[in-house]
């Protein structure tokens, strides 16, 4: 289809502001007497608070108030608290202190006396799981599928096995077709315990937030990745009508899934400012971020995979142990075992798993959560299956990818389109692999070439959310977003296709988002890279109610039905008359006129509470077009990435460049080909961190993190990751979007980083190393024949 | 296993002098006493006078900033970074604090052309020097500085939370070769993390603007 | 636990080498010299160390700046990594120091960092730097030499109570180059060897130099023996920005004839201080700079290393920069 606006580039609205220093974040804001309010973190792994002292420190000039567990709404178990008494790992937050200045706060804290009894911790799920382990908090030691918690030990027999990761009792457990058989028709099986390693998300800018109260409203501003959904969010946290809130977040400083609604914390500056009766900033430090802000969770676990001769994956037997944070934690154990079955597959599948507590920060959705971890382990396994049956690495990864008919998950259910092996393709002519793989493990002095492939996946669209336009008397199309803005500049890309069903010039667009003020729709938060599919949805089918609208006024007022117009260049034309038409200006007029659903008098009955709001705020303004989505979706929605690399390793350091890399997307029609471009590369530095560098480090024997600043965490740099990289996109449009469009944002990390797994072991002869990150030191013991330093199953370690 | 950790009382309180005992209205009293020119917005990091600087010799705490070419007098705290006195005191929020410890760059700006870290930089270092941050790059007329136009082109930002830091590296660089190689650029810029991981479109508006500008 | 706040603390910032020693003297302990900054700021944004009195000197003249003298150069205390790093005079002469200088952090801390802070700073060791009170800090336990302490950046030599290493790029090079560091303090001037200049943890656990409260460093003294000498500098760290090495190695040496005639190296992130591999010295000169020199002189570098739980690592990664540093200087 030939679109005017779609698959176009374009300078998204709020770029120049980025580039000039005018984005406001959460940190950017002052209000008259605002105080400043710092918090004080457990320095113990698990303890009870017995007594809080604070008498020194309210005796100091210039403290203004004291925030602790009991003064905050309390969360239900094992959900993250706002503040606790009963502190889970270093760094939990007990209480706020507000002053006058953020110094005279941090001196109060360090006047503060705690009183704590030390409780028993632990940081290995599988010690947690050992007979007689330790549990992480008082309600059990894992967290069941009906997220609550409970106690689930295993046998000593599970254990008996050296450096094998034991599978006992698990919490959940599914399989589909004959695994037995699958296994007993394996020419090769191969059966690998792995570790993937926890690590922070640390986005860019720390989860600072600034509140007040100004006529019974609360004007909160936060850092966090979607609009409408923490509006919502934050109202449940704070216990009030999400009406009385107003929030704003035009700009957030990167999320990568930490701050996809509004978390805990954020409830603290509306809670002091409500108490102090004064603004509230809380600035968060990065320290802070390291312990608040969130972490992907790392996986022990074990797999099988049975092959045939061919490659096929026959059977495939997966299980997880998640390590989960003290807290309520994410789904990525299940998301690894639905991943697994699409991205390759297996023509039978069991998946078993166990998510379990440990006394370290809180965890949830990292890019790709699950998908990515297991990307990294199962392609490097793929390599060493085929390297053991005489087979290429490209054409094992050919045979078992999925396309249109595959099926997904624990329901085996379908989806809605896949073109792996489209995408397999491309990568290869782009990268040439064929001549790539020629140079495969060439030496030149210390120096060795590596090469590999990764894959990815992830489920990238939803639906059942509202859309929302506004065409004015002044001729302009008002396109309302409440879908946040985590940098992809995709709330605007999704909002052409408004434009272009309304044969909008892109000049006489605005875009409406960034404060609830605004009136803006109920949207999914931009998280789970959905929002390129769920968003041109929605405002797909609002700018279709805008266009009956207008047909409608138009067939009224210059006579014949509507079906006998449409729209060209910002007008309603009759089909065949084209004398007869009606300009948009106009048109936005006479609904003004016509009132009712014509100017948002009337509102569907469908949509959610708050787009019905948004609606009567805007009555009387213009021509509403508004709609739930109500399209047809059945099945999962695919994003898939596929990840080409050839790296040079040097034997003798355990350091390696990468030479080439060329990042494949598979997300349907594109919408912003400059966009998408910078999303495969800024997720292949990702995952490169993601592969080789970043890590959570704790001491067992105190529960300390030695990993917490950005330095210690390593995030890639400039210097760590190719200067230029390339990227290709397979572009076929998915038949359950309006304009073919799907996610991506995800996999595009977990690809590179399991190809730059794939490289580092082909440079090494093929060495599987059962660990990510696989950091300079292993490459090194490898390389030099040494063993390593770590147990085979050991977490939290180098 | 244990936790023999004492942390509660490793730190004697005779540092603990001169706590904020002011309340803003204190202070801004204070500033129009003295006559100083500060921006509408100005918040106060902690420690009055007390007897803090009182010792012969000790800084004074109005001075004269040059910032983005006009020169403000400014109460400054002995143990003020630049980044503080920038974004609380002048009201300069385009630089950013990503770590506040030197290991992010987002609060990179110029001192005399160089880029530094403002959020490890004392504010009384920069005394009698010049600062340009973010916001002194428009030219007068409002245009944009070549820097910020090609990173406009190129798609340089992601989230944009590194942006300014990204910036200001750039700025710095073709201040002093204005010709820079892509290996050289990447050198360059190289204090500056960002988690999005847009180095490739930000080396790409640094090529651009060099090129642009010759 | 990390504060990230700065308490109060008083500012001097005296124009006179004199000056600074006076007020150095004051305040002894409760005094702080601050060059650069670059790792002053962290101990105070974490509240781990404060000072009464911080005393900037970088508005010593006499401290900046690099010198040719009759004998070598002589590089202030205050002259920046980036200086160094950009010096004609030094990247001709003495390359080893520009190399080491330029893998130091990043281009903003190398433009505020001088290379008197960058020898004097402190280590790395994430528990002492955590704030723990071991016995650098004054206690009297070791966090990390435990069971099983976290340790993977700690010594393979040295290790006498405290198993923390030296951080620095550029200590290395200054033992490679057999470079003087100039002393002053009330009592007037010094010069020691660089390699003097270091201590571990037998000499005193509690400091990484010699300095004691009321000494500042002034100058570094290269002398002219190694000259336009062939070098090798080579730091392996998982970041190439920001990380401190893992291990690092700098090597000057001269050729006769094929044959070593003369040679030091040094290696950090394996000792509390930058070890001089003076038996690696002594096993090449002699010999040819070639492979199997180097395969011998790699094996003489790790005899008598110690590894702890997680840093054994170090040793072929050791061996490895030594074999490149005879092989390809
Ligand atoms: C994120 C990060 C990464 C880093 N990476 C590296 C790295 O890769 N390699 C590396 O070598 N370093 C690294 N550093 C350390 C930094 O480069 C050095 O700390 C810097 O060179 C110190 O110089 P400075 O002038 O800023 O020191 P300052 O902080 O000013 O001083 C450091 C110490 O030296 C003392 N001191 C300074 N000058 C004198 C003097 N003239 N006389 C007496 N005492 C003095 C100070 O009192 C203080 O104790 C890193 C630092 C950070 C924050
Ligand atoms: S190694 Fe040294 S610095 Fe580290 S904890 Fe032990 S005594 Fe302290
Ligand atoms: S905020 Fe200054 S370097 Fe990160
Ligand atoms: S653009 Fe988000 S951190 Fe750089």
């Amino acid at each position: 289809m030939a679109y005017q606006l779609i698959g176009k580039n374009f300078t998204p609205p709020d770029v120049a502001a980025k580039v000039t220093g005018k984005a406001k974040y959460a940190e950017d804001f002052r209000a008259e007497g605002m105080v400043f309010c710092r918090l004080l973190l457990s320095t113990m792994p698990r303890a009870r608070v017995r007594n809080i002292d604070v008498s020194e420190a309210m005796k100091m000039k210039g403290v203004v108030g004291i925030l602790t567990a009991d003064d905050v709404p309390e969360q239900n178990a094992p959900n993250n608290p706002i503040l606790t008494n009963n502190p889970h790992y270093v760094g939990d937050p007990i209480l706020a202190v507000a002053a006058l200045d953020e110094q005279t706060a941090q001196d109060a804290i360090d006047k503060i006396a705690i009183d704590y009894e030390p409780l028993p911790f632990t940081l290995d799920p599988l010690e947690s799981l050992y007979p007689g382990g330790t549990n992480a908090r008082e309600d059990g030691n894992i967290r069941n599928r009906r997220s609550g918690s409970e106690t689930i030990k295993w046998t000593a027999g599970d254990f008996v096995e050296k450096d094998v990761c034991p599978t006992g009792k698990p919490a959940t457990e599914w399989s589909y077709g004959e695994v037995d058989q699958g296994f007993e028709n394996a020419k090769l099986i191969v059966d690998e315990s792995f570790v993937t390693a926890n690590n922070p998300h640390h986005s860019m800018e720390p989860r600072s937030c600034m509140a007040l109260w100004q006529n019974g409203k609360c004007f909160v501003y936060g850092a966090t990745q979607s609009q409408s959904r923490p509006t919502r969010d934050l109202a449940r946290l704070l216990d009030m009508d999400s009406e009385d809130l107003v929030y704003i977040a035009e700009y957030c400083g990167g999320g990568f899934g930490s701050k996809g609604t509004a978390y805990p914390v954020m409830a603290i500056p509306p809670l002091m400012s409500k108490k102090v009766g004064r603004p509230v900033m809380m600035r968060i430090s990065r320290a802070e971020e390291y312990f608040i802000g969130s972490a992907r969770h790392g996986f022990q676990g074990r797999i099988r995979i049975g092959f045939l001769g061919n490659g096929r994956i026959s059977a495939l037997d997966m299980y997880i142990i998640q390590e989960n944070g003290a807290y309520r934690g994410g789904g990525d154990w299940t998301a690894a075992g639905d991943a697994v079955s699409l991205v390759y597959t297996p023509q039978a599948m069991r998946f078993r798993g166990i998510p379990v507590y440990t006394n370290t920060p809180i965890r949830g959705a990292q890019r790709g959560p699950g998908q990515n971890q297991i990307a990294c382990v199962v392609e490097p396994l793929l390599d060493k299956a085929a390297e053991e049956l005489g087979l290429d690495q490209l054409a094992v990864r050919r045979i078992n990818a999925p396309d249109n008919d595959s099926k997904y998950g624990r329901r085996q259910g379908p989806v809605t389109s896949v073109y792996m092996r489209e995408a397999l393709d491309k990568g290869d002519e782009a990268f040439d692999w064929a001549g790539k793989k020629q140079k495969s493990r060439q030496k030149s002095g210390s120096k060795v070439i590596g090469v590999g492939i990764g894959q990815a996946y992830h489920a990238a669209g939803s639906n059942g959310y509202d859309g929302l336009v506004r065409l004015t008397p002044e001729g302009k199309l008002h396109i309302h977003s409440g879908v946040g803005n985590l940098g992809t500049f995709s709330h605007t890309a999704t909002s052409r296709v408004a434009a272009e069903v309304l044969t909008c010039k892109w000049e006489n667009c605005v875009i409406e988002r960034g404060d609830s003020r605004r009136h803006l729709p109920w949207n999914h938060a931009q998280w789970g890279s959905n929002t390129s599919f769920t968003m041109t949805r929605t405002n797909y089918v609002a700018a279709m109610d805008a266009k009956n609208k207008l047909l409608e006024i138009t067939a009224k007022d210059l006579g014949g039905s509507p079906d006998d117009y449409d729209l060209s260049d910002e007008r309603v034309v009759h089909k065949t008359d084209k004398s007869k038409s009606l300009g948009f200006a106009d048109a936005a007029k006479r609904a003004i006129e016509l009132g009712g659903k014509y100017d948002g008098h009337e509102a569907p009955e469908d949509i959610h509470d708050m787009t019905k709001a948004s609606v009567a705020g805007l009555a009387g303004t213009g021509l509403i077009g508004v709609a739930k989505d109500n399209l047809k979706r059945e099945g999962v929605v695919p994003a898939m990435a596929v990840g080409f690399i050839e790296i040079e390793l040097d034997l003798e350091t355990g350091k390696y460049e990468i030479l080439d890399y060329v990042g494949v997307a598979e997300c349907g029609t594109v919408l912003h080909p400059q966009g998408l471009e910078t999303q495969i590369k800024g997720g292949a530095v990702m995952g490169f961190g993601l592969a080789a560098l970043e890590r959570y480090v704790y001491d067992p024997q105190n529960g300390l993190p030695a990993n917490m600043g950005l330095y210690q965490c390593k995030p890639p740099s400039y210097l760590d990751v190719p200067s230029e990289m390339k990227t290709e996109v397979v572009d076929i449009a998915d038949p359950q979007n309006p304009v073919g469009a799907k996610g991506i944002g995800e996999p595009v990390q977990g690809c590179a980083a399991a190809a730059l797994l794939c490289a580092i072991s082909d440079a090494l002869d093929g060495h599987y190393f059962n660990r990510m990150p696989v950091t300079t030191d292993h490459i090194v013991n490898a390389a030099a024949g040494r063993e390593q330093s770590y147990k085979v199953l050991q977490v939290n370690t180098v | 296993m244990n936790t023999n950790l004492s942390r509660e009382v490793v730190f004697s309180d005779d540092a603990a002098m001169g706590r904020a005992g002011m309340s803003r209205r204190d202070f801004i009293k204070g500033i129009i006493a003295t006559g100083a020119s500060i921006s509408a917005m100005g918040y106060v990091f902690g420690g009055c006078a007390g007897d803090m600087g009182s010792a012969p010799g000790a800084v004074e705490r109005l001075i004269s900033l040059n910032v983005n070419g006009r020169v403000r007098r400014v109460d400054v705290l002995p143990q003020e970074t630049l980044a503080m006195t920038l974004r609380y005191k002048l009201g300069l929020t385009g630089t950013k604090l990503g770590c506040d410890r030197g290991e992010c760059g987002a609060c990179t700006v110029l001192v005399d052309d160089v880029a530094m870290y403002s959020c490890s930089t004392l504010t009384h270092r920069v005394r009698g020097r010049s600062v340009v941050t973010v916001e002194g790059l428009e030219g007068e007329d409002g245009a944009l500085h070549p820097v910020q136009r090609a990173f406009i082109e190129e798609l340089g930002p992601q989230c944009g939370f590194c942006t300014p830091g990204q910036v200001m590296s750039a700025v710095a660089l073709l201040e002093i070769n204005p010709n820079p190689t892509r290996e050289e650029a990447r050198i360059a810029m190289s204090g500056n993390l960002c988690r999005c991981g847009a180095y490739d479109n930000y080396l790409n508006s640094v090529m651009r603007a060099a090129k642009e500008a010759s | 636990m990390l504060r990230d706040m700065m308490a109060n603390f008083e500012l001097y910032q005296p124009t006179a080498i004199d000056h600074a020693l006076n007020l150095m003297n004051r305040y002894g302990d409760d005094g702080w010299v601050l060059a650069g900054g670059q790792d002053s700021f962290d101990w105070f944004k974490d509240r781990a160390k404060k000072p009464r009195a911080v005393i900037d000197i970088n508005g010593i003249d006499d401290l900046h700046g690099i010198r040719e003298t009759a004998d070598g150069i002589e590089i202030g205390a205050l002259t920046t990594l980036t200086e160094i790093e950009t010096s004609a005079l030094i990247k001709e002469k003495y390359g080893v120091l520009a190399d080491a200088a330029r893998h130091v952090a990043s281009p903003q801390i190398r433009n505020a960092g001088t290379i008197g802070g960058n020898v004097c700073q402190d280590t790395r060791c994430w528990y002492y730097r955590y704030g723990l009170d071991c016995y650098r800090a004054g206690g009297n336990t070791c966090y990390a030499d435990t069971p099983e302490g976290i340790d993977r950046e700690h010594c393979l030599f040295g290790a006498d109570r405290c198993i923390a290493v030296s951080p620095s790029d550029t200590a290395p090079a200054l033992v490679a180059l057999d470079a003087r560091m100039v002393v002053v303090n009330g009592d007037g001037e010094k010069e020691v060897q660089a390699e003097d200049f270091f201590i571990g943890p037998d000499v005193d656990i509690m400091r990484m130099t010699i300095l004691q409260p009321g000494d500042l460093l002034k100058s570094i003294v290269i002398p002219n023996t190694w000259a336009g000498a062939r070098f090798y500098f080579e730091k392996v760290a998982e970041r190439n920005t920001w990380d401190f090495a893992l291990v690092n190695i700098a090597a000057a040496m001269k050729v006769d004839n094929n044959a070593i005639s003369d040679i030091r190296i040094a290696c950090g992130g394996v000792a509390c201080v930058p070890l001089r591999l003076t038996v690696v010295e002594e096993v090449v000169k002699g010999s040819p700079p070639n492979g199997a020199s180097a395969d011998l002189a790699a094996s003489a570098a790790t005899r008598g290393a110690t590894p702890l739980n997680y840093n054994g690592f170090k040793i072929p990664l050791m061996e490895s920069l030594v074999k490149r540093a005879i092989r390809e200087s």
